[in-house]
């Protein structure tokens, strides 16, 4: 008998997304909860038979024709448009005679999900509730997941994708209408999608800890996918994949033994993992490939330099502002614009950092609190105002959620009413 | 040796969260566990139950349902062979329905014939 141990690392989430997209390709866009549905009553029974009878030699496809066949009698069952419903079944029942014969089984795959994942990304879709959406059909993360790695409830997610649902019947939004040419246009929108997923795993260090690195993974995964598509590809999601390689690399050095947060001026480097910065490497070179400079390729071109860094003082600052300021010219968005002054502080001065900062327009400010307060800490600080300093740690203090980042700002706060 | 039914008794509650599919290539890991752990002991590893049914009432009367006793519905079922009704619960609280907070009934068959 075949053990389940056999199966890889996130099978069955994996081959959810898959099933949705073939699926959805079968039946199509408007018959999505029933697919999702089918699938979830095909994955309960392999939880029986699967056990009992030995996991079958090839798990995708009887997941796939036992979610299918749960679908069609689901469809006879509803009497729906059986002129339709006769020729989706011939299809389906002539792929499914193929599916275990041909090479070429996942690249197909592959094709259909992007389809789904460049679907999800609809610009009449709310950006919020495309990144729910991509992460449930698409990733095939549950909703309680999706919510931990997202930092809210359960329901607020179900909202979200109740609204994006409706707005996919209300187009009458189809897999196989989807053109070339509408690819080309939402690719820009389908990396955002992938960024902002790898943001919501990595920046906050509160909530479920795996789960949030399940979202980092996830989202390497499909940028990687993109990355590696004949039409969808292009040198800006090369860069992307690169840029979240190196975040990643970096990622075991941020947090201590006990969670708490390390400042990159402390991390320890050799806790950085090498293989990774190699890896993102090879996709920046690809990246380098046409005459686009998107800002994953400035971004990524950043990080990298930190990566090359030996120690935080060897660190090449005016590379770091020089790249800053062409991210700048296109991308002058409240958190670059602070990130650019932390780095001009290093190059100029912390009175330089500091005006910079001052500078930022209070709406923008807003934004990029706590960040702000913290920053304007660290440049008062260093400029020898250990009152103003102390102030903005307070005010830190008030705006902090994420409770690794609270006892980080708590411990500044204790330091400098020592040194006060 | 005599013979045990164990009676999974699930939560009818329409409300329960739908498990993942991470989770459930969990759920799929603790069944082969199981099976694998009292390999020999499990005489008929059993079958799910769909959660349609009737129930046949004296006088022909035919309704429809399962039999559901207060908040739980009989999901599935496994035999198992035991010395004793100690040994039977101790195989049944490896069971993943157990592991995961679900009701177990534990009958010894009669083996009449």
């Amino acid at each position: 008998m075949n053990s389940t141990s056999q199966l890889v690392e996130h099978f069955f989430r994996h081959e959810y997304g898959r099933l949705v997209a073939l699926l959805t390709r079968d039946f199509g866009v408007r018959n999505l909860e029933l697919a999702e549905d089918v699938i979830q009553s095909a994955m309960s029974r392999a939880l029986v038979v699967w056990p009992r009878s030995g996991t079958p030699t090839e798990p995708s496809a009887w997941l796939y024709r036992t979610a299918k066949n749960l679908a069609i009698d689901n469809l006879r069952r509803q009497k729906l448009a059986q002129g339709f419903l006769d020729a989706a079944i011939a299809v389906s029942e002539e792929s499914s005679t193929t599916i275990a014969t041909l090479p070429h089984f996942d690249s197909e795959i592959g094709d259909e999900t992007l389809r789904l994942l460049f679907l999800c990304c609809h610009p009449a879709i709310a950006v919020d509730s495309q990144v729910a959406l991509a992460l449930k059909t698409v990733s095939g993360f549950g909703v309680h997941e999706i919510a931990l790695g997202l930092l809210t409830t359960s329901a607020n997610i179900e909202k979200r994708l109740t609204r994006a649902k409706e707005k996919m019947r209300e187009l009458h939004l189809e897999l196989s209408e989807m053109t070339s040419n509408e690819v080309l246009e939402r690719r820009e929108a389908v990396l955002s999608t992938i960024y902002l997923i790898f943001n919501e795993g990595y920046a906050a260090t509160t909530g479920d800890v795996p789960i949030r690195l399940d979202l980092c993974w996830e989202a390497i995964r499909l940028a990687k996918m993109v990355a590696a598509h004949p039409v969808a590809d292009s040198p800006a999601a090369h860069a992307l994949v690169a840029l979240l390689l190196l975040h990643t690399a970096r990622m075991d050095g941020r947090l201590d033994t006990e969670g708490g947060v390390v400042l990159l001026a402390q991390q320890d480097r050799t806790r950085w993992d090498g293989g990774l910065m190699r890896e993102a490497m090879a996709y920046a070179q690809n990246a380098a490939r046409g005459a686009e400079l998107s800002r994953y390729h400035i971004e990524t071109a950043i990080a990298w330099e930190h990566c090359r860094a030996p120690d935080f003082s060897g660190t090449n600052w005016e590379r770091i502002v020089e790249l800053y300021r062409l991210l700048l010219d296109r991308f002058a968005t409240p958190m670059i614009r602070l990130n650019a002054a932390v780095a001009r502080s290093y190059v100029e001065g912390p009175e330089v950092g500091h005006d910079l900062l001052l500078k930022l327009a209070d709406s923008d400010r807003k934004q990029v609190r706590p960040w702000w307060d913290c920053c304007m800490a660290q440049l008062n600080e260093r400029r020898g105002q250990h009152n103003s300093a102390w102030s903005h740690w307070l005010d830190a203090l008030a705006l902090a959620t994420a409770e690794p980042q609270r006892a980080f700002i708590r411990k500044q706060i204790e330091r400098l009413s020592i040194k006060k | 040796m005599p013979k045990y039914l164990l009676i999974y008794r699930d939560s009818a509650e329409p409300q329960q969260p739908q498990p993942s599919p991470e989770e459930m290539q969990g759920f799929l890991k603790m069944w082969d566990g199981w099976f694998q752990q009292f390999e020999g002991k499990i005489v008929d590893g059993g079958d799910g139950l769909l959660p349609t049914g009737r129930v046949l009432k004296p006088g022909g009367v035919v309704a429809d349902g399962p039999y559901v006793e207060a908040k739980e519905m009989i999901g599935g079922y496994s035999v198992v062979s035991a010395n004793s009704y100690d040994e039977a619960i101790e195989i049944a609280k490896h069971c993943p329905i157990a592991v995961i907070g679900g009701a177990i009934e534990i009958r010894q068959l009669a083996e009449y014939n």
